[in-house]
C-alpha cells in the first residue's frame, strides 16, 4: 500500500518537473536590456583544473572593461559584463552559456577550452548569440556556424613557427622526442601540428611518448626518451604537467633545446620549473615587447594593476576579445540604435558587425574571416630567460 | 526554471538508478560512467558517421535516437555480461576497486581508438530535438519507465532476490537463490540504463569525449545514491536531481558557491546517514497521505 502511494508520489514529483519544464521561455523579439548598461556575457573556467587560465582571462576582460566605461562606454551607455564560471568540463559550460543567453546578453566570450567550445558554442549557434573565443586554438571551433568567432589563432599556424625558430638557432638538429598528454584536447591537437612541422624539415620525431594530463612523475616517458640521444624536444603540454617535465629532463640530464606549445605560454610556468625554464623556445600570438599603441595602453593598464608583472597572452586576448565586442556594439549603435533594436536582430546585426571591422588590439593589428577565423597580421617566438635566482623570468622576444 | 538545467538533471537521476540497481543487491559498483561513456560513443560515432543517423533536416530523426540507444544499451550490456562473472565475485571495497579499473580501462581506450577522435572526442552531434524543452519530454519518459520497473522490482521475485543478497549473501544462497545470477542480472541492468541514458546524453551535450568516462564521474554519481539514499529507488532519483541541480541553483552566491556546494555533500550524510529517502521517512510521509485522505473521504457526499 505504502509503495502504491509513493507510486503516485513519484508520478506527482514528475508532473511538477513537466509543469517546470514548460515554464522555459526564450527571450526572442523583446527588446534588449538596457538598464544598467549594454548587456555582455563572458563565460570563463575559474574553477576546476583550467582554472589558471581562466584567472589570466579574468583580468583581462576586467582591464577591457575599465577602458570601454572610462572612455565613454558604447556612446555614452557603459557597457555591462556578467561574467560566469563554466567550471573546466562542458555540463558546466553548457548551463552557464545557458544562463548566459537567458540573460539577454548581447555576445559572449569563452568558453576557455576547445573541449568545452565544441559542446557549448552549438548552444549559442542555435539561438543566434555572437561568441568570441578568447582561447580556443583547435581546429574547427568558427566552423560550428555563422554566429561563432575567435581571437585566438589556432594552433596550426603558431606551433611550427618555434620549429622554425629552433632550426635557425641550431641547424645540425636531427633527433626530435616529442612529449603529448593523450588525455588532454588541446595536447593532443597540437602534437599532431608539431609532429607535421617536423616531418615537413625532415625532422621525423624519433620517439612519441604519451603522458597524462595529471601526471607528475615523468621519469619512465623521460628515460625511454633520451635513450633515443634526442637533440630537440618538443612539448605539447598544459603548464603545470609542462613545467614539471622540463624540470626532470633537465635534472636527468637533457642538455638540448627545448620547444614547447601554447600550454605554456604563461608566467605561471617560472615558479614550477624555476631555473630549468631557461632558454625554453616558445611560439606566441602576443608579445609583451610590441611596440604599439593599443598594446602600450594595455600594458600600462596591466602593470598598474598587477604591480608591474608583465601580462600573459591569454590576458591580452581576453582583453582583444572584449574589445572587439566594445568597437563591433559601438558602430552598431551608431548607425541603429541599440534602444530602438530587438534582441534576435541586434544579436545577428552585431555578428556582421565584429566580422566586418578591423581592430587595433594588443594582438597588433587583426581581422576575421567570414567564417570568424582570425588574420592577425604577425606572431612571435620568444626565448624565456629567467633571472639568476631562477624565482621569476621574462619571455625574451627573438627578433 | 530552465529546461537545459531540468535536462542535466534527469540525465543525473537516470545515471544515480544506475548506481542504484547493484547496491540494491549489495554491490558495490563504480563502473557506471565507463558504460554511460560508451553508450554516448556509440550515438556520437553512428550521429556523426551515418548519414542516415544523422538526417537530412533541421533535427535528426527520433527514431534514430531510439536505435542508438538500444544498440548503446546493448554494447553496454555486453560488456558488462563478459566481465560481470569474474569481476562479480569480489565483495565490498575489492568489487568497486575493479570497476573503478574498469572505467580506467575504458577510458584510455577510448582516448587510444582509432575511431573515437582521441581526447577531442567527437563533435558536431546533430539535435534529435530543436529545443531543451524536447529532451526534458524525452528524458521524463525514460526516467518513469525506469522508477515504474525499479518499483516493480519491490513485489517481484527477482527483485525481493535481490533484497535478500544485500542483507545476507550467504543466507540468500542458503534458500535457494541464484546470487551469481542475481547479481549479474542488476550488474547488467545497470550497465543497460547507464549506456542508454549516454547515448541520450551525447546529443544532449553536442560534444562526446573521454573525460565523461572518468573516476571523477564515479564518484560524483555515487555521492548521488549517498546524499539521497540507498534503500528505495526514490533516494537515487532525489539525489541526482538535486545535487545536479544545486551548483546552478547555488550560482547567485558567487565564488562562495562551490564551497556551499561541498558543504552539503558534507552535511548530508553527516545528518541523514542513510540519506533523505529511507523506510521509516517512507512509512512516515506515506502515513500523512493516508490520513489526507482518510480525513478527506468523509466529506465526500
Amino acid at each position: 500500500m505504502i509503495f502504491g502511494r509513493l507510486q503516485r508520489v513519484g508520478t506527482g514529483l514528475l508532473t511538477l518537473t513537466l509543469l517546470l519544464a514548460g515554464c522555459g521561455s526564450d527571450a526572442g523579439n523583446q527588446p534588449i536590456d538596457l538598464s544598467g548598461g549594454v548587456p555582455v556575457g563572458a563565460v570563463l573556467a575559474l574553477t576546476g583544473n583550467a582554472n589558471v587560465y581562466g584567472q589570466d582571462q579574468k583580468t583581462g576582460l576586467e582591464l577591457a572593461l575599465k577602458q570601454r566605461n572610462g572612455s565613454g562606454g558604447i556612446n555614452g551607455r557603459p557597457l555591462k559584463l556578467a561574467l560566469e564560471d563554466s567550471g573546466s568540463d562542458e555540463p558546466g559550460a553548457n548551463a552557464a552559456f545557458t544562463l548566459q543567453i537567458n540573460r539577454g546578453v548581447l555576445a559572449l566570450v569563452g568558453p576557455t577550452l576547445s573541449q568545452q567550445a565544441f559542446s557549448a558554442d552549438p548552444i549559442a549557434q542555435r539561438r543566434g548569440v555572437p561568441v568570441v573565443a578568447p582561447s580556443n586554438t583547435a581546429t574547427g571551433i568558427p566552423e560550428i556556424g555563422f554566429f561563432i568567432s575567435r581571437v585566438s589563432a589556432q594552433s596550426s599556424v603558431i606551433a611550427p613557427l618555434a620549429i622554425d625558430r629552433a632550426l635557425k638557432l641550431q641547424p645540425g638538429l636531427k633527433r626530435a622526442a616529442v612529449f603529448y598528454a593523450q588525455d588532454d584536447a588541446y595536447s593532443t591537437a597540437e602534437t599532431t601540428i608539431f609532429q607535421k612541422a617536423l616531418k615537413e624539415k625532415g625532422l621525423d620525431p624519433v620517439t612519441v611518448q604519451r603522458t597524462q594530463l595529471n601526471d607528475q612523475d615523468f621519469q619512465n616517458q623521460i628515460s625511454a626518451a633520451l635513450r633515443e640521444k634526442p637533440d630537440l624536444i618538443v612539448l605539447s603540454l598544459q603548464a603545470v604537467d609542462g613545467g614539471n617535465l622540463i624540470r626532470q629532463l633537465r635534472e636527468l640530464g637533457y642538455k638540448g633545446l627545448i620547444v614547447a606549445g601554447n600550454g605554456m605560454n604563461t608566467p605561471n610556468i617560472y615558479p614550477i620549473c624555476q631555473k630549468y625554464c631557461d632558454g625554453l623556445l616558445i611560439a606566441q600570438a602576443y608579445s609583451p615587447e610590441l611596440d604599439t599603441p593599443a598594446n602600450g595602453a594595455f600594458l600600462k593598464a596591466f602593470k598598474a594593476t598587477s604591480g608591474g608583472a608583465t601580462p600573459p597572452q591569454l590576458t591580452a586576448q581576453a582583453y582583444t576579445a572584449l574589445q572587439v565586442i566594445g568597437e563591433a556594439l559601438e558602430r552598431l549603435d551608431r548607425r541603429q540604435p541599440l534602444s530602438a533594436a530587438t534582441l534576435t536582430a541586434a544579436r545577428k546585426e552585431l555578428m556582421a558587425e565584429i566580422l566586418s571591422g578591423t581592430y587595433q588590439t594588443p594582438l597588433g593589428e587583426i581581422r576575421f574571416t567570414p567564417t570568424g577565423e582570425v588574420i592577425q597580421s604577425q606572431f612571435f617566438v620568444a626565448q624565456v630567460r629567467m633571472d639568476p635566482g631562477g624565482r621569476s623570468g621574462r619571455f625574451a622576444l627573438l627578433q | 526554471m530552465d529546461a537545459a538545467l531540468l535536462e542535466q538533471m534527469l540525465l543525473g537521476a537516470l545515471l544515480a538508478l544506475s548506481v542504484y540497481l547493484p547496491l540494491r543487491c549489495g554491490q558495490l559498483s563504480l563502473a557506471t560512467p565507463g558504460f554511460y561513456a560508451v553508450g554516448g560513443y556509440v550515438a556520437a560515432l553512428l550521429s556523426t558517421g551515418v548519414p542516415a543517423f544523422a538526417g537530412t533536416g533541421a533535427t535528426s530523426p527520433l527514431p534514430a535516437l531510439l536505435v542508438e540507444m538500444a544498440l548503446g544499451g546493448s554494447l553496454a550490456g555486453l560488456i558488462a555480461l563478459a566481465i560481470g562473472r569474474p569481476v562479480l565475485r569480489l565483495r565490498g571495497i575489492y568489487l568497486a576497486i575493479a570497476t573503478i579499473a574498469l572505467v580506467e580501462i575504458l577510458r584510455v581506450l577510448n582516448l587510444n581508438l582509432p575511431f573515437t577522435g582521441g581526447a577531442m572526442g567527437i563533435f558536431g552531434i546533430p539535435q534529435p530535438f530543436a529545443h531543451p524543452e524536447g529532451y526534458v519530454l524525452f528524458t521524463l519518459v525514460l526516467l518513469a519507465v525506469a522508477c515504474w520497473l525499479c518499483q516493480r522490482l519491490e513485489v517481484l521475485r527477482l527483485g525481493r532476490a535481490m533484497l535478500a543478497i544485500r542483507d545476507d549473501e550467504l543466507a540468500a544462497a542458503s534458500v535457494g537463490i541464484d546470487t551469481p545470477r542475481t547479481k549479474l542480472i542488476a550488474f547488467v541492468a545497470s550497465a543497460v540504463l547507464a549506456g542508454v541514458t549516454g547515448a541520450l546524453a551525447a546529443h544532449f551535450l553536442n560534444a562526446w569525449n573521454a573525460r565523461v568516462g572518468s573516476f571523477d564521474a564515479s564518484i560524483t554519481t555515487l555521492a548521488f545514491v549517498v546524499f539521497g539514499g540507498s534503500r528505495f529507488w526514490l533516494g537515487p532519483v532525489l539525489g541526482g536531481l538535486a545535487l545536479t541541480a544545486l551548483p546552478e541553483l547555488l550560482r547567485p552566491v558567487g565564488d562562495l558557491r562551490l564551497i556551499l556546494f561541498g558543504g552539503v555533500i558534507l552535511l548530508g550524510p553527516l545528518f541523514f546517514p542513510q540519506g533523505l529517502v529511507t523506510a521509516e521517512r517512507l512509512r512516515w510521509l506515506g502515513a500523512l497521505l493516508g490520513r489526507g485522505r482518510g480525513r478527506r473521504k468523509p466529506l465526500a457526499p
